[in-house]
Protein backbone atom coordinates (compact mmCIF):
# COMPACT_ATOMS: atom_id res chain seq x y z
CA UNK A 1 0.00 0.00 0.00
CA UNK A 2 1.19 3.53 -0.74
CA UNK A 3 2.22 5.61 2.02
CA UNK A 4 -0.51 8.14 0.86
CA UNK A 5 -2.99 5.03 1.73
CA UNK A 6 -1.60 3.88 4.81
CA UNK A 7 -1.82 7.22 6.10
CA UNK A 8 -5.48 8.09 5.24
CA UNK A 9 -6.19 4.04 5.97
CA UNK A 10 -5.75 4.98 9.62
CA UNK A 11 -3.05 2.80 10.33
CA UNK A 12 -0.51 4.00 12.85
CA UNK A 13 2.56 5.33 9.81
CA UNK A 14 5.86 5.63 10.35
CA UNK A 15 8.44 7.03 8.20
CA UNK A 16 12.43 7.45 8.30
CA UNK A 17 15.11 9.53 6.73
CA UNK A 18 17.49 9.14 4.30
CA UNK A 19 20.09 11.86 4.18
CA UNK A 20 22.12 11.65 1.11
CA UNK A 21 26.06 11.61 1.00
CA UNK A 22 28.00 14.47 0.50
CA UNK A 23 30.05 12.36 -2.79
CA UNK A 24 29.14 9.46 -5.05
CA UNK A 25 29.97 6.74 -2.73
CA UNK A 26 26.58 5.12 -1.74
CA UNK A 27 26.98 1.89 -0.45
CA UNK A 28 26.36 3.32 3.36
CA UNK A 29 23.22 4.87 1.92
CA UNK A 30 22.28 1.56 0.22
CA UNK A 31 22.77 -0.38 3.06
CA UNK A 32 20.12 1.68 5.12
CA UNK A 33 17.92 1.50 2.59
CA UNK A 34 18.10 -2.06 2.88
CA UNK A 35 17.40 -2.17 6.51
CA UNK A 36 14.46 -0.64 6.01
CA UNK A 37 13.34 -1.61 3.28
CA UNK A 38 9.77 -3.20 4.42
CA UNK A 39 9.73 -2.07 7.35
CA UNK A 40 8.78 1.65 7.34
CA UNK A 41 6.00 2.77 5.47
CA UNK A 42 7.87 5.58 3.67
CA UNK A 43 11.49 7.53 3.88
CA UNK A 44 11.90 11.07 3.80
CA UNK A 45 14.66 12.02 1.27
CA UNK A 46 16.57 15.06 2.72
CA UNK A 47 17.20 18.12 0.83
CA UNK A 48 20.65 19.35 1.21
CA UNK A 49 19.68 19.18 4.96
CA UNK A 50 21.26 22.19 7.47
CA UNK A 51 22.19 23.92 4.09
CA UNK A 52 24.86 21.05 3.60
CA UNK A 53 25.83 20.34 0.04
CA UNK A 54 25.06 16.68 -0.79
CA UNK A 55 23.74 14.30 -3.62
CA UNK A 56 20.00 15.90 -4.99
CA UNK A 57 16.88 14.88 -3.28
CA UNK A 58 15.40 13.64 -6.39
CA UNK A 59 18.22 11.92 -7.69
CA UNK A 60 18.28 9.53 -4.01
CA UNK A 61 14.65 9.50 -4.27
CA UNK A 62 14.67 7.46 -7.74
CA UNK A 63 17.77 4.99 -5.79
CA UNK A 64 14.95 4.83 -2.74
CA UNK A 65 12.49 3.50 -5.09
CA UNK A 66 14.83 0.90 -7.28
CA UNK A 67 15.29 -0.47 -3.68
CA UNK A 68 12.28 -1.12 -2.45
CA UNK A 69 11.55 1.97 -0.02
CA UNK A 70 8.74 4.57 -1.22
CA UNK A 71 10.28 8.49 -0.78
CA UNK A 72 9.09 11.28 0.48
CA UNK A 73 10.87 14.00 -1.83
CA UNK A 74 11.71 16.60 1.01
CA UNK A 75 12.36 20.16 -1.02
CA UNK A 76 13.44 23.02 0.12
CA UNK A 77 12.92 27.04 -1.27
CA UNK A 78 16.62 28.01 -0.25
CA UNK A 79 18.44 26.67 -3.47
CA UNK A 80 16.04 26.95 -6.79
CA UNK A 81 13.74 29.96 -7.73
CA UNK A 82 9.61 28.72 -8.77
CA UNK A 83 10.74 28.10 -12.08
CA UNK A 84 13.58 25.73 -10.92
CA UNK A 85 11.19 24.00 -8.45
CA UNK A 86 8.45 23.25 -10.39
CA UNK A 87 10.14 22.29 -13.01
CA UNK A 88 11.96 19.37 -10.77
CA UNK A 89 8.42 18.83 -9.62
CA UNK A 90 7.52 17.80 -12.83
CA UNK A 91 10.67 15.87 -13.25
CA UNK A 92 10.20 14.42 -9.81
CA UNK A 93 6.76 13.15 -11.00
CA UNK A 94 7.95 11.55 -14.52
CA UNK A 95 10.22 9.66 -12.34
CA UNK A 96 7.73 8.35 -10.08
CA UNK A 97 7.83 10.20 -6.97
CA UNK A 98 4.54 10.97 -5.71
CA UNK A 99 5.23 11.98 -1.64
CA UNK A 100 6.46 15.62 -1.36
CA UNK A 101 7.47 17.33 1.37
CA UNK A 102 7.13 21.31 1.25
CA UNK A 103 9.48 23.12 3.73
CA UNK A 104 11.30 26.73 3.52
CA UNK A 105 15.12 25.62 4.18
CA UNK A 106 17.78 26.32 6.54
CA UNK A 107 19.40 29.45 5.83
CA UNK A 108 22.53 29.15 3.93
CA UNK A 109 24.22 30.43 6.73
CA UNK A 110 23.66 26.94 8.85
CA UNK A 111 25.92 25.57 6.01
CA UNK A 112 28.83 24.41 4.57
CA UNK A 113 28.85 27.51 1.31
CA UNK A 114 28.30 30.22 3.59
CA UNK A 115 29.42 32.60 0.61
CA UNK A 116 25.70 30.97 -1.63
CA UNK A 117 23.18 33.67 -2.54
CA UNK A 118 19.74 32.33 -0.93
CA UNK A 119 17.05 31.90 -2.99
CA UNK A 120 13.65 32.38 -0.74
CA UNK A 121 11.65 33.33 -3.72
CA UNK A 122 8.68 31.43 -2.72
CA UNK A 123 8.64 29.80 0.78
CA UNK A 124 6.65 26.71 2.33
CA UNK A 125 3.04 27.87 2.31
CA UNK A 126 3.67 29.37 -1.31
CA UNK A 127 5.27 26.02 -2.78
CA UNK A 128 2.03 23.95 -1.19
CA UNK A 129 0.34 26.45 -3.22
CA UNK A 130 2.38 25.68 -6.41
CA UNK A 131 1.94 21.49 -5.39
CA UNK A 132 -1.80 21.84 -5.27
CA UNK A 133 -2.10 23.92 -8.37
CA UNK A 134 -0.19 21.29 -10.54
CA UNK A 135 -2.53 18.62 -9.37
CA UNK A 136 -4.88 20.80 -10.65
CA UNK A 137 -2.62 20.95 -13.96
CA UNK A 138 -2.00 24.43 -13.89
CA UNK A 139 1.68 25.90 -13.19
CA UNK A 140 2.30 28.84 -10.93
CA UNK A 141 1.54 31.65 -13.36
CA UNK A 142 -2.18 29.91 -14.28
CA UNK A 143 -0.51 28.02 -17.61
CA UNK A 144 -2.09 25.08 -18.43
CA UNK A 145 0.37 21.63 -17.79
CA UNK A 146 0.08 19.09 -20.54
CA UNK A 147 -0.48 15.97 -18.11
CA UNK A 148 -0.97 16.78 -14.44
CA UNK A 149 0.74 15.80 -11.20
CA UNK A 150 -0.69 13.93 -8.14
CA UNK A 151 1.16 14.56 -5.50
CA UNK A 152 0.21 13.87 -1.74
CA UNK A 153 1.98 16.75 -0.38
CA UNK A 154 3.06 17.36 3.23
CA UNK A 155 4.29 19.70 5.43
CA UNK A 156 6.12 20.90 8.72
CA UNK A 157 5.44 22.10 11.79
CA UNK A 158 7.45 22.80 15.37
CA UNK A 159 4.85 22.28 18.26
CA UNK A 160 7.50 23.19 20.69
CA UNK A 161 8.13 26.24 19.01
CA UNK A 162 7.94 29.46 21.52
CA UNK A 163 5.80 31.73 21.33
CA UNK A 164 3.54 29.09 19.80
CA UNK A 165 0.85 31.17 18.19
CA UNK A 166 2.68 32.55 15.27
CA UNK A 167 3.28 28.60 14.61
CA UNK A 168 -0.04 27.61 14.78
CA UNK A 169 -1.17 30.52 12.44
CA UNK A 170 1.81 29.27 9.79
CA UNK A 171 0.37 25.42 10.33
CA UNK A 172 -3.04 26.95 9.67
CA UNK A 173 -2.00 28.32 5.75
CA UNK A 174 -0.43 25.09 5.15
CA UNK A 175 -3.80 23.51 5.52
CA UNK A 176 -5.28 25.78 3.92
CA UNK A 177 -2.77 25.95 0.97
CA UNK A 178 -3.07 22.34 0.24
CA UNK A 179 -0.81 19.98 3.06
CA UNK A 180 -2.26 16.89 3.64
CA UNK A 181 -0.10 15.71 6.28
CA UNK A 182 2.69 17.19 8.65
CA UNK A 183 5.63 15.78 9.84
CA UNK A 184 6.74 17.85 13.64
CA UNK A 185 9.97 19.04 14.48
CA UNK A 186 11.16 16.22 17.17
CA UNK A 187 8.77 15.57 20.38
CA UNK A 188 9.67 14.80 23.95
CA UNK A 189 6.95 16.02 26.01
CA UNK A 190 4.20 13.63 25.17
CA UNK A 191 2.05 15.79 27.51
CA UNK A 192 2.76 19.04 26.01
CA UNK A 193 2.08 17.33 22.38
CA UNK A 194 -1.59 16.46 23.26
CA UNK A 195 -1.79 19.95 23.30
CA UNK A 196 -0.87 20.95 19.83
CA UNK A 197 -2.56 18.07 18.67
CA UNK A 198 -5.82 19.30 20.42
CA UNK A 199 -5.35 22.00 18.00
CA UNK A 200 -4.45 20.21 15.06
CA UNK A 201 -7.19 17.87 15.42
CA UNK A 202 -9.44 20.44 14.28
CA UNK A 203 -8.08 20.57 10.62
CA UNK A 204 -8.40 17.60 7.98
CA UNK A 205 -4.85 16.67 8.04
CA UNK A 206 -2.73 13.67 9.04
CA UNK A 207 0.07 14.42 11.81
CA UNK A 208 3.56 12.71 12.19
CA UNK A 209 5.08 13.05 15.22
CA UNK A 210 8.92 13.33 15.32
CA UNK A 211 11.26 11.26 16.77
CA UNK A 212 14.77 12.29 17.57
CA UNK A 213 16.94 9.37 19.12
CA UNK A 214 18.77 11.01 22.21
CA UNK A 215 22.21 9.38 22.21
CA UNK A 216 23.63 11.12 25.63
CA UNK A 217 22.85 13.61 28.10
CA UNK A 218 24.85 16.11 25.93
CA UNK A 219 23.28 15.57 22.82
CA UNK A 220 19.82 16.37 25.02
CA UNK A 221 20.92 19.34 26.77
CA UNK A 222 23.24 20.63 23.43
CA UNK A 223 19.63 20.77 21.47
CA UNK A 224 18.03 22.60 24.50
CA UNK A 225 20.32 25.01 23.94
CA UNK A 226 21.18 25.47 20.46
CA UNK A 227 17.92 23.62 18.15
CA UNK A 228 15.31 25.77 17.98
CA UNK A 229 11.73 24.36 18.58
CA UNK A 230 13.09 21.33 20.54
CA UNK A 231 12.95 20.70 24.59
CA UNK A 232 14.35 17.63 25.66
CA UNK A 233 12.00 17.46 29.24
CA UNK A 234 14.81 17.09 32.41
CA UNK A 235 13.61 13.88 33.46
CA UNK A 236 14.25 12.37 30.34
CA UNK A 237 17.85 14.13 30.83
CA UNK A 238 18.52 12.20 33.73
CA UNK A 239 17.22 9.06 32.93
CA UNK A 240 20.03 9.05 30.20
CA UNK A 241 22.09 10.24 32.92
CA UNK A 242 21.28 7.31 35.30
CA UNK A 243 21.92 4.82 32.37
CA UNK A 244 25.49 5.09 32.41
CA UNK A 245 27.78 5.12 29.59
CA UNK A 246 27.85 1.20 28.51
CA UNK A 247 23.84 1.78 28.60
CA UNK A 248 22.65 5.42 27.10
CA UNK A 249 22.31 4.89 23.78
CA UNK A 250 19.96 2.04 24.50
CA UNK A 251 18.09 4.11 26.95
CA UNK A 252 18.24 6.64 24.31
CA UNK A 253 16.57 4.07 21.71
CA UNK A 254 14.19 2.78 24.69
CA UNK A 255 13.00 6.33 25.08
CA UNK A 256 12.33 6.50 22.03
CA UNK A 257 10.43 3.39 21.47
CA UNK A 258 8.22 4.19 24.50
CA UNK A 259 7.19 7.46 23.14
CA UNK A 260 5.96 5.74 20.04
CA UNK A 261 3.70 3.15 21.75
CA UNK A 262 2.16 5.64 23.78
CA UNK A 263 1.55 7.81 20.97
CA UNK A 264 0.36 4.71 19.03
CA UNK A 265 -1.66 3.23 21.60
CA UNK A 266 -3.24 6.56 22.99
CA UNK A 267 -4.09 7.12 19.47
CA UNK A 268 -2.21 10.66 19.67
CA UNK A 269 -1.41 10.90 15.94
CA UNK A 270 -0.96 9.24 12.96
CA UNK A 271 2.30 7.81 12.82
CA UNK A 272 5.90 8.50 13.72
CA UNK A 273 9.06 9.95 11.82
CA UNK A 274 12.10 8.79 13.09
CA UNK A 275 14.93 10.94 12.16
CA UNK A 276 18.03 8.82 13.32
CA UNK A 277 20.31 11.43 12.35
CA UNK A 278 23.55 8.44 11.45
CA UNK A 279 21.84 5.79 13.11
CA UNK A 280 19.72 4.47 10.53
CA UNK A 281 20.78 0.84 11.35
CA UNK A 282 19.00 1.07 14.68
CA UNK A 283 15.42 1.84 13.47
CA UNK A 284 13.93 -1.10 13.27
CA UNK A 285 15.60 -1.90 16.67
CA UNK A 286 13.17 0.63 18.02
CA UNK A 287 10.29 -0.23 15.82
CA UNK A 288 10.43 -3.32 17.42
CA UNK A 289 10.45 -2.24 21.12
CA UNK A 290 7.76 -0.09 19.91
CA UNK A 291 5.73 -3.35 18.88
CA UNK A 292 5.65 -1.78 15.37
CA UNK A 293 7.18 -4.98 13.98
CA UNK B 1 20.33 56.81 3.63
CA UNK B 2 22.41 54.87 2.07
CA UNK B 3 25.19 53.16 4.52
CA UNK B 4 28.35 53.65 3.07
CA UNK B 5 31.81 51.76 4.90
CA UNK B 6 35.35 52.83 4.33
CA UNK B 7 37.13 50.38 2.10
CA UNK B 8 41.07 49.81 3.78
CA UNK B 9 43.00 51.91 2.21
CA UNK B 10 45.83 49.70 1.43
CA UNK B 11 43.05 48.41 -1.08
CA UNK B 12 42.54 52.25 -2.44
CA UNK B 13 46.47 52.27 -2.66
CA UNK B 14 46.66 49.12 -5.11
CA UNK B 15 43.82 50.72 -6.89
CA UNK B 16 45.44 54.06 -7.35
CA UNK B 17 49.09 52.90 -7.91
CA UNK B 18 49.72 54.08 -10.82
CA UNK B 19 48.25 57.73 -10.32
CA UNK B 20 50.00 60.70 -8.90
CA UNK B 21 47.46 64.04 -8.35
CA UNK B 22 43.78 63.18 -7.11
CA UNK B 23 40.87 65.34 -6.19
CA UNK B 24 38.44 64.24 -3.51
CA UNK B 25 34.60 64.24 -3.56
CA UNK B 26 32.67 64.00 -0.38
CA UNK B 27 29.07 64.31 0.23
CA UNK B 28 26.95 66.14 2.89
CA UNK B 29 23.89 63.85 3.17
CA UNK B 30 24.14 59.91 3.78
CA UNK B 31 28.36 59.68 3.82
CA UNK B 32 28.66 62.69 6.18
CA UNK B 33 26.40 60.93 8.32
CA UNK B 34 28.02 57.51 8.49
CA UNK B 35 31.47 59.30 9.03
CA UNK B 36 32.66 58.05 4.91
CA UNK B 37 32.57 61.52 3.08
CA UNK B 38 31.84 64.70 5.41
CA UNK B 39 34.93 67.20 5.78
CA UNK B 40 36.92 65.31 8.82
CA UNK B 41 36.79 62.47 6.41
CA UNK B 42 38.39 64.57 3.39
CA UNK B 43 40.95 65.55 5.55
CA UNK B 44 41.95 62.49 6.54
CA UNK B 45 42.46 61.41 3.05
CA UNK B 46 43.96 63.91 1.65
CA UNK B 47 46.60 63.91 4.50
CA UNK B 48 46.81 60.15 4.06
CA UNK B 49 47.29 60.24 0.37
CA UNK B 50 50.04 63.28 0.92
CA UNK B 51 52.22 60.47 3.22
CA UNK B 52 52.15 58.20 0.52
CA UNK B 53 53.72 60.97 -1.46
CA UNK B 54 50.73 61.81 -3.92
CA UNK B 55 49.17 65.09 -4.45
CA UNK B 56 45.82 66.04 -3.41
CA UNK B 57 44.48 69.01 -5.81
CA UNK B 58 41.70 70.06 -3.70
CA UNK B 59 38.30 68.31 -2.11
CA UNK B 60 34.80 69.05 -2.15
CA UNK B 61 32.07 68.28 -0.74
CA UNK B 62 28.78 67.80 -2.77
CA UNK B 63 25.52 68.82 -1.54
CA UNK B 64 23.65 65.54 -2.71
CA UNK B 65 26.55 63.60 -4.34
CA UNK B 66 23.99 61.36 -5.80
CA UNK B 67 22.68 64.09 -7.92
CA UNK B 68 24.24 64.40 -10.91
CA UNK B 69 23.70 67.86 -12.63
CA UNK B 70 23.32 69.89 -9.03
CA UNK B 71 26.93 68.25 -8.21
CA UNK B 72 28.07 69.07 -11.55
CA UNK B 73 26.84 73.04 -11.35
CA UNK B 74 28.72 72.83 -7.97
CA UNK B 75 32.21 71.08 -9.43
CA UNK B 76 32.48 74.66 -11.99
CA UNK B 77 34.56 76.57 -9.79
CA UNK B 78 37.29 73.64 -9.17
CA UNK B 79 37.83 73.70 -13.10
CA UNK B 80 41.51 74.87 -12.25
CA UNK B 81 42.30 71.71 -10.15
CA UNK B 82 40.32 69.48 -11.45
CA UNK B 83 42.23 70.18 -15.07
CA UNK B 84 45.91 69.12 -12.77
CA UNK B 85 44.40 66.42 -11.54
CA UNK B 86 44.57 62.59 -12.78
CA UNK B 87 41.74 61.03 -10.78
CA UNK B 88 39.09 61.51 -8.94
CA UNK B 89 38.18 60.01 -5.78
CA UNK B 90 34.89 59.60 -4.42
CA UNK B 91 33.77 59.49 -1.03
CA UNK B 92 30.19 58.57 -0.66
CA UNK B 93 28.37 55.72 -2.04
CA UNK B 94 28.04 54.04 -5.52
CA UNK B 95 25.64 56.61 -6.43
CA UNK B 96 27.96 59.17 -5.91
CA UNK B 97 30.77 57.45 -7.80
CA UNK B 98 28.42 56.85 -10.92
CA UNK B 99 27.70 60.50 -10.75
CA UNK B 100 31.25 61.20 -10.80
CA UNK B 101 31.47 58.77 -13.68
CA UNK B 102 29.03 60.82 -15.52
CA UNK B 103 30.66 64.55 -14.33
CA UNK B 104 33.88 63.36 -15.64
CA UNK B 105 34.13 61.20 -18.50
CA UNK B 106 37.71 61.44 -19.46
CA UNK B 107 39.16 60.75 -15.98
CA UNK B 108 39.22 57.44 -13.81
CA UNK B 109 37.34 58.00 -10.83
CA UNK B 110 38.16 55.16 -7.67
CA UNK B 111 35.89 55.13 -4.63
CA UNK B 112 37.17 55.27 -0.69
CA UNK B 113 33.85 53.17 0.24
CA UNK B 114 32.01 49.89 0.28
CA UNK B 115 28.02 50.93 -0.35
CA UNK B 116 25.92 48.44 1.75
CA UNK B 117 22.50 49.35 2.28
CA UNK B 118 19.07 51.65 3.44
CA UNK B 119 19.58 52.65 6.39
CA UNK B 120 17.92 53.65 9.33
CA UNK B 121 20.05 55.53 11.61
CA UNK B 122 19.37 54.38 15.50
CA UNK B 123 22.21 56.43 17.06
CA UNK B 124 24.82 58.25 16.17
CA UNK B 125 26.51 56.16 13.10
CA UNK B 126 24.85 53.23 13.97
CA UNK B 127 22.80 51.87 11.42
CA UNK B 128 20.40 48.82 10.49
CA UNK B 129 18.46 47.65 7.23
CA UNK B 130 14.78 47.61 7.30
CA UNK B 131 14.13 47.95 3.83
CA UNK B 132 15.51 46.53 0.71
CA UNK B 133 13.62 48.69 -2.01
CA UNK B 134 11.44 45.64 -3.48
CA UNK B 135 9.74 47.64 -5.29
CA UNK B 136 6.43 46.61 -4.27
CA UNK B 137 5.42 48.02 -0.37
CA UNK B 138 3.93 44.89 1.82
CA UNK B 139 4.05 47.13 5.40
CA UNK B 140 0.45 47.90 5.34
CA UNK B 141 0.26 43.99 6.32
CA UNK B 142 2.95 43.24 8.12
CA UNK B 143 1.99 45.87 10.96
CA UNK B 144 4.78 48.30 9.54
CA UNK B 145 7.44 45.80 10.09
CA UNK B 146 9.03 44.07 6.67
CA UNK B 147 9.90 40.98 6.48
CA UNK B 148 11.26 41.32 2.81
CA UNK B 149 14.08 43.10 4.38
CA UNK B 150 13.78 41.68 8.37
CA UNK B 151 13.60 38.05 7.80
CA UNK B 152 17.14 36.14 6.14
CA UNK B 153 14.89 34.23 4.43
CA UNK B 154 12.28 37.09 3.38
CA UNK B 155 9.46 35.20 4.53
CA UNK B 156 5.93 36.59 4.18
CA UNK B 157 3.84 33.89 6.02
CA UNK B 158 5.08 33.57 9.64
CA UNK B 159 8.20 32.63 10.80
CA UNK B 160 10.16 29.44 9.95
CA UNK B 161 11.19 26.49 12.18
CA UNK B 162 14.36 28.30 13.25
CA UNK B 163 12.81 30.51 15.29
CA UNK B 164 13.71 30.33 18.88
CA UNK B 165 12.57 32.14 21.71
CA UNK B 166 12.22 35.49 19.83
CA UNK B 167 15.74 35.24 17.94
CA UNK B 168 16.33 34.04 14.19
CA UNK B 169 18.07 31.11 13.40
CA UNK B 170 20.47 32.74 11.61
CA UNK B 171 22.07 34.67 14.48
CA UNK B 172 20.36 35.40 17.90
CA UNK B 173 21.44 38.71 17.61
CA UNK B 174 18.55 39.15 14.68
CA UNK B 175 15.09 39.70 16.34
CA UNK B 176 12.89 36.76 14.99
CA UNK B 177 11.08 39.83 12.52
CA UNK B 178 7.88 37.15 12.72
CA UNK B 179 7.64 37.36 16.32
CA UNK B 180 7.87 41.20 16.21
CA UNK B 181 5.30 41.72 13.60
CA UNK B 182 2.83 39.73 15.78
CA UNK B 183 3.46 40.83 18.74
CA UNK B 184 2.73 44.39 17.33
CA UNK B 185 -0.36 43.43 15.12
CA UNK B 186 -1.50 41.92 18.74
CA UNK B 187 -0.60 45.09 20.29
CA UNK B 188 -2.44 47.10 17.43
CA UNK B 189 -5.75 44.50 17.53
CA UNK B 190 -4.76 43.83 14.05
CA UNK B 191 -3.71 39.81 14.34
CA UNK B 192 -6.23 39.00 11.49
CA UNK B 193 -3.60 40.51 8.94
CA UNK B 194 -1.25 38.24 9.83
CA UNK B 195 -4.03 34.87 9.11
CA UNK B 196 -3.76 36.31 5.19
CA UNK B 197 -1.79 34.32 3.45
CA UNK B 198 0.55 36.59 1.15
CA UNK B 199 0.88 35.56 -2.35
CA UNK B 200 4.61 35.16 -3.60
CA UNK B 201 6.09 37.81 -4.23
CA UNK B 202 5.97 39.62 -7.71
CA UNK B 203 9.75 40.16 -8.10
CA UNK B 204 9.85 41.59 -11.67
CA UNK B 205 8.80 45.00 -9.70
CA UNK B 206 12.73 44.89 -8.22
CA UNK B 207 13.78 43.90 -11.87
CA UNK B 208 17.30 45.81 -12.18
CA UNK B 209 18.12 48.19 -13.62
CA UNK B 210 15.04 50.50 -12.48
CA UNK B 211 14.01 53.76 -13.50
CA UNK B 212 11.55 56.29 -12.73
CA UNK B 213 10.35 59.33 -14.11
CA UNK B 214 8.81 60.84 -11.18
CA UNK B 215 7.32 64.17 -12.89
CA UNK B 216 4.16 64.78 -15.26
CA UNK B 217 5.75 65.13 -18.31
CA UNK B 218 9.23 64.99 -20.17
CA UNK B 219 10.50 68.58 -20.54
CA UNK B 220 10.88 69.49 -23.95
CA UNK B 221 14.12 70.09 -25.49
CA UNK B 222 14.15 73.80 -26.33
Amino acid sequence: MSFRDTLNSGKFTVTAEIGPPKGTDIKEMLHHMEILRGKIDAANITDNQSAVMRISSIAVCKLAMENGLEPILQMTCRDRNRIGLQADLLGAYVLGIRNVLCMTGDHVSAGDHKQAKPVYDVESVQLLKIVDGMNNGKDMSGNDLKGATDYFQGAVVTPESNPIEPQLMKFEKKVNAGAKFFQTQAIYDIEKFKTFMAHARRFNVKIMAGIVVLKSAGMANFMNNFVPGIKVPQNLIDELKAAGKEKVLDTGLNIAARHIKQLKDEKICDGVHIMAIGMEDKVPTIMERAGLL
Amino acid sequence: MIATKKREFKDLLENIKDYKSFFLVGCSECASLCGTGGEPELAELKETLEKEGKTVTGTFRAKTGCQVLGTKVELKPFKEQLDKTDVVIVMSCGAGTQAAVEIFPDKPVYQSNDTMFLANMTRYQMFDERCSLCGECILDETGGICPVTSCPKGLLNGPCGGTNEGKCEVSPDIPCCWVRIYERLNKINRLDDMKKTMEAKDWSKSQKPRALVARAKEEKKK
